[in-house]
């Protein structure tokens, strides 16, 4: 398995350029394109805290602050707390006699000790904790109270502004809008909506009596003095706080470890993502947060022939070499293989994209006049980077017209290891062996000259047809169809030796 | 009639909240428009895909790199602490007036290309400062990480002439630490992956796979103790988070009584020493009371050119119209993180009073009193504060550079750059 999760032998050159393995692609099915986590378009799915695995809808998650409310981080280590229970006696107030037992409940750190304890709260009798059982300790209302103060003041400002200039374009440009405040029950705030305008502004005058009323800080002379026992008092590095700690409380940033306050936990996402030209889903989780299953999840490992390097003879610069590559069939219909170098595709491309943008231009002359709000706004793509990885080794490919077929993957075949490792007839002798949808490719390369104790990196385009099942949109031919889709491959074969 | 309708929602939908950034060279505040603070403050690093070590995003060298560290970075700030999807979401960042143009077009092209924000507003960290106190004038400093950067803002205008900026930061006293460190305990605590390791550890070196299992096979070490070592390492000598550590929790800014007594030859007795722990196997770094007491002196000694951080206050006062000079002494505003060392505000009141009054300043400057605001915030996110109060009112869909904008010209508009600042007749726009 752990070539699935890191392998970086083989990598495929996603359509923004970037290089990864094939287990971190995805396969666009509409647009017929490989897209990798840089390329799509990433979205939150839904919220969910994963402690209690509770999903907050979204609206909900905003309003509390993308916090859980029922679980807790330990301010020291950061990690989970841990609800615990205890009994304690309790003297009956009736009968000072009697002694009641009493279950209370209070948070621990399994991996620090820390307990709210420490923090001075006081033990719940619920198990569920909630916050509002534990009055937090008033360090910054006051900072609150007047951060809402500002923010009324910094409203107004913005409204003022906006008055003034309604005010300067109603000069120029007398507006003329059909009223309906004639019809019953339709009041000019009602009218205002329909037209898209924002609400009625209150008038400027009152706006100004508003924020005459609002107080500036005042700036202050004296400043508390550094405290005389800092030059004496010895210091304990265990009740100060570290930065992490501090930062993980962005309010109140406690300097001593007594101040520290056990925080909400922060949520998790679940994400899909998007295909950016298309905007179809290429990988949707599903929604219940214990499920590791997907709704849709268009891996390029589903869909694009899998290669994976088998043998690499010694590797010395200018010499010929073996290098045996396994190409594997994952989709459900039999696929055919041809190599190409990356010069020619290069240049194939060169000319399908001259041809390309003339089409486009004309496509988009008819489309601009026909539709303009209701057409979906323009793709915004970044441009493809070139390559990062050098080439450090001829491969001597079989020419493009020489095709292997994969059979379709079967998963009975899988289990049935009686079928010999067999040739067909008529295949060409560069292939080795195959099996199944299996087949084992052996190529020539040649390391360059003065890479010597560099990697040897050679490069190809995998040529392979797949089955599109997916009507293309105005087209009423339902049946699925052939394409040919093109792959950059780099392989790294290993080090090249100097003898 | 028909887009507005739709696109309005005939004014049901509420307007997203605005995501407020302020990228800072050490830690980025993150968090929404309107709250009253953000919601996470996290350095501003990120573990390479590539290599696995954790590197700074700004410490990036070329262009494709930082842009690439920067995507992956915004990327876990939004699906991280944010929670949010960033497409169609309004987006304001708080920058420095002296921030690079190339840094600027970068974020830009991140936020425009990468994660199709709908709108971006660039504010200047030291003017939307003010808007945490509800003053229009103000003599804004901000201790950062890497300078501090003094900017007079006059009725909501900042004197740009009179600026002043030094690398006068938390780098420059983590830098002083290190050397103190040096000096007084042993500089082997600082260690370089390629320095000898001393001798109660066998250090295997890394070299390649198959020598490297030969010399572990010598040294009687089990495979894979390599990796482990490497690790060890790691917790076993002071790195740039210990000294950081060491900067936050045990140093302080000393009076200037102490410090002048230092100078005159009879200084007082240092404050008392921390053992300080590093490592799994508990090694104990003796941080003397010297360095807890004069680290952050490297912020107030004049150097060469009669600069300090007290100093850069007041040029940047005295640069200023003899008008605007009182009421701007007297509205001081510190923020930044290195404005919140322990005794930082009291000394810088100290050294002001004392520097008006010496020959260096007596003629130039006549003002004699100066006051200090208090921002209802931390000194870290202070101007993140700003930002968020100022991002919450009608003026962030008014004066953003909206998505469509940036796709037409692809260039954000600056005050410096005369494309942007001049009428169409050609006359220059005065600001």
């Amino acid at each position: 398995m752990s070539y699935l999760s890191k392998s970086d032998i083989v990598k495929y050159a996603c359509t923004c350029g970037q290089l990864k393995s094939i287990t971190n692609m995805y396969f666009c099915r509409h647009c017929l394109k490989l897209r990798c986590g840089y390329c799509v378009c990433h979205e939150v799915d839904s919220h969910y805290c994963s402690n209690c695995l509770e999903i907050l809808p979204s609206a909900e998650a905003r309003l509390k602050k993308n916090r859980c409310q029922t679980c807790f981080d330990c301010p020291n280590c950061l990690n989970t707390l841990a609800v615990r229970g205890t009994t304690v006696s309790v003297r009956d107030p009736d009968d000072p006699s009697k002694v009641n037992s009493q279950k209370k409940y209070y948070h621990a750190c399994f991996f620090c000790r820390w307990t709210t304890r420490d923090a001075g709260l006081p033990d719940q009798a619920v198990q569920t904790v909630s916050a509002n059982g534990w009055t937090h300790k008033e360090t910054n209302s006051s900072n609150v109270q007047r951060v809402t103060v500002l923010l009324e003041r910094a409203r107004l400002l913005g409204t003022l502004e906006r008055h003034e200039r309604e005010q300067r374009e109603k000069k120029f440009t007398p507006r003329s809008r059909r009223t309906f405040t004639h019809l019953p029950g339709v009041t000019s705030a009602h009218v205002r909506k329909r037209a898209g305008l924002p609400p009625e502004l209150p008038a400027p005058s009152t706006i100004k009596d508003t924020l005459a009323e609002f107080q500036p800080a005042v700036a202050k002379e004296s400043v508390n003095p550094l405290p005389e026992e800092i030059f004496t008092k010895a210091v304990n590095l265990f009740e100060i706080t570290t930065m992490p700690q501090r930062l993980a409380q962005p309010e109140i940033q406690p300097v001593f470890c007594v101040d520290l306050l056990p925080a909400y936990k922060h949520l998790s996402t679940k994400r899909s993502q998007r295909c950016r030209e298309c905007e179809h889903n290429v990988s949707k989780p599903e929604l219940n947060p214990s499920s590791t299953k997907f709704k849709i999840q268009q891996a390029a490992y589903f869909h694009v022939p899998e290669v994976r390097l088998v043998t690499a003879g010694a590797l010395i610069g200018g010499k010929d070499t073996e290098v045996v590559l396994l190409f594997s069939n994952p989709s459900q219909h039999p696929t055919t293989l041809s190599f190409i170098s990356l010069r020619e595709a290069e240049e194939e491309e060169g000319n399908k994209q001259t041809e390309d943008t003339s089409d486009l231009a004309d496509q988009q002359g008819e489309a601009a006049s026909s539709l303009s709000s209701l057409t979906k706004p323009a793709v915004v793509l970044e441009e493809p980077r070139p390559i990062s990885i050098k080439v450090t080794g001829n491969v001597e490919l079989p020419s493009p017209d020489a095709e292997i077929t994969l059979p379709p993957k079967d998963d009975a075949a899988e289990y049935d290891y009686s079928g010999e490792t067999h040739k067909s007839h008529n295949d060409p002798k560069w292939v080795m062996h195959r099996r199944a949808n299996k087949a084992a490719v052996s190529f020539t390369v040649t390391p360059e000259t003065g890479f010597t104790g560099k990697r040897c990196v050679i490069g190809f385009v995998l040529r392979y047809t797949y089955i599109n099942r997916i009507p293309s949109p105005g087209s009423f031919d339902q049946k699925p169809q052939e394409v040919r889709l093109d792959t950059r491959l780099f392989v790294d074969c290993g080090k090249i030796c100097s003898k | 009639m028909l887009k507005t309708f739709y696109e309005g929602g005939m004014g049901l939908t509420t307007e997203k909240q605005a995501v407020v950034f302020d990228f800072g060279n050490e830690y980025t505040k993150v968090g929404y428009a309107g709250e009253p603070a953000p919601r996470s403050i996290l350095p501003t690093e990120l573990r390479c895909p590539e290599t696995g070590r954790i590197q700074r995003v700004f410490d990036a060298v070329t262009f494709d790199e930082k842009y690439d560290l920067l995507v992956e970075f915004i990327h876990t700030l939004y699906f991280r602490h944010l929670l949010v999807s960033p497409k169609d979401r309004r987006v304001i960042i708080v920058e420095s007036v002296l921030c690079p143009t190339t840094l600027r077009n970068m974020l830009a092209k991140i936020f425009f290309m990468h994660f199709e924000v709908s709108s971006l507003l660039f504010v200047p960290s030291h003017v939307v400062s003010l808007s945490t106190l509800g003053v229009n004038t103000a003599l804004v400093v901000d201790m950062g990480a890497t300078e501090t950067v003094v900017i007079p803002v006059f009725e909501n205008v900042a004197v740009l002439h009179a600026w002043q900026a030094q690398p006068l930061g938390s780098f420059a006293v983590k830098r002083q630490i290190t050397d103190m460190l040096k000096k007084y305990e042993s500089p082997e605590l600082f260690r370089t992956r390629d320095c000898v390791i001393p001798a109660t550890r066998v250090k295997v070196e890394k070299t390649e796979p198959q020598e490297a299992s030969e010399t572990s096979a010598e040294a009687g070490v089990p495979e894979g103790y390599e990796e482990l070592e490497e690790r060890e390492e790691d917790f076993n000598y002071i790195t740039e988070k210990h000294i950081e550590d060491i900067k936050v929790r045990t140093c302080f800014v000393t009076s200037l009584a102490r410090v002048q007594k230092a100078e005159e030859g009879n200084p007082c007795p240092p404050p008392p020493n921390v053992d300080y722990l590093i490592g799994r196997s508990s090694r104990i770094v003796n941080i003397s009371g010297e360095i807890r007491e004069n680290a952050y002196n490297v912020l107030f000694e004049q150097d060469g050119d009669h600069i300090s951080v007290p100093t850069m206050i007041l040029d940047a006062i005295s640069k200023c119209p003899v008008d605007m000079r009182k009421p701007l002494a007297e509205n001081v505003l510190l923020i930044g993180g290195t404005a919140m060392a322990t005794g930082m505000r009291a000394r810088i009141c100290e050294e002001l009073k004392s520097l008006v009054v010496s020959p260096q300043y007596c003629d130039k400057l006549k003002v004699r009193t100066f006051k200090f605001h208090t921002p209802p915030a931390k000194e870290n996110f202070a101007a993140w504060l700003g930002a968020a109060i100022y991002g919450a009112s009608d003026i962030v869909s008014t004066r953003s550079l909206s998505k469509e904008a940036y796709l037409r010209d692809h260039q954000v508009p600056d005050w410096v750059s005369l494309i942007h600042n001049v009428f169409h007749d050609g006359t220059k726009r005065s600001l």
